[in-house]
């Protein structure tokens, strides 16, 4: 069985800020709520280095372990998805991620916040697939359409990989044996004209 | 004669008390019963959506092989 992951090559993505467009674009994703951030360290200096985070759909879930409502379910492929219905807004998920994943259309405190709202990997939700009311809750599916996740599919510079761990697992270590990696990636000297290890 | 009367009144009352015991604790067990049928029934219907939710989702299709060739490059 496919493992869906996110893997993203620091090493190519140049925080153009596409992913989260696209992201909120397809899924008309509400004011106030990314479900993709480019992180971006060393900024404006030489070295600097961006990857592109959301919700990195973990085996074990601690958003799923803390959820007082049960409302969360790991697919056959790996998804990370969550019900709305059951979602009671109460944040426990949102100290539970280590990447900032979930977020609420609101600010307030216990259940003003809203229902909460995260990358689905394009998977939409429990309603049956690519209904009108799966879209308005989760926004498209389209896993079931036969696609991958919008961010990865329009990234311009291919740093944003997704879908079968195996499979992106292998592109990304032929891309590490083909120009290196860091310091020593093809185009580094030339880049930054100095030495500079990362 | 007064003593036997009253001992019979007694016993009249406790007659009454224990049947309105059992009309309450037949009352409890029925609201009990009324009130679990629908959650079990929803639980088990959730069960069925979960499963369904629970599928996967992902197909290699043409347009997923394009994806991973083109990252290739």
């Amino acid at each position: 069985m496919a493992r869906m992951k996110f893997l993203c090559d620091a090493d190519r993505c140049i925080e153009c800020n596409a992913c989260v467009t696209a992201c909120k674009n397809e899924h008309e994703v509400p004011w106030g709520i990314n479900r993709r951030r480019v992180v971006t360290i060393n900024d404006g200096k030489p070295g600097e280095r961006s990857v592109s985070m959301a919700c990195m759909h973990c085996t074990d879930a601690p958003c799923q372990a803390v959820c007082p409502v049960d409302c969360f379910l790991t697919t056959a492929d790996g998804v990370v998805l969550h019900s709305k219905d059951l979602c009671i807004g109460c944040g426990y998920c949102f100290y539970a991620c280590p990447f900032g994943a979930p977020q609420y259309p609101k600010t307030g405190n216990f259940g003003s916040r809203g229902k909460m709202d995260k990358c689905t990997y394009c998977a939409g939700g429990p309603e049956a697939d690519n209904s009108p009311e799966e879209y308005a809750k989760y926004g498209a599916n389209r896993l079931a359409q036969g696609k991958l996740p919008i961010c990865a599919e329009m990234c311009s510079t291919k740093a944003l990989l997704a879908g079968d761990s195996e499979m992106i697992a292998t592109i990304y270590k032929e891309r590490v044996l083909k120009r290196g990696y860091g310091s020593g990636a093809w185009g580094w000297k030339v880049a930054y004209r100095e030495t500079i290890a990362v | 004669m007064s003593k036997s009367i009253t001992a019979s009144a007694h016993e009249a009352s406790e007659d009454r008390d224990v049947s309105r015991r059992r009309f309450f604790k037949v009352l409890g067990g029925a609201s009990t019963v009324a009130l679990a049928a629908p959650i079990m029934s929803d639980e088990a219907h959730a069960g069925e959506s979960k499963d369904e939710a629970r599928k996967s989702r992902y197909r290699e299709t043409d347009h997923v092989k394009k994806f991973y060739s083109t990252n290739r490059y």
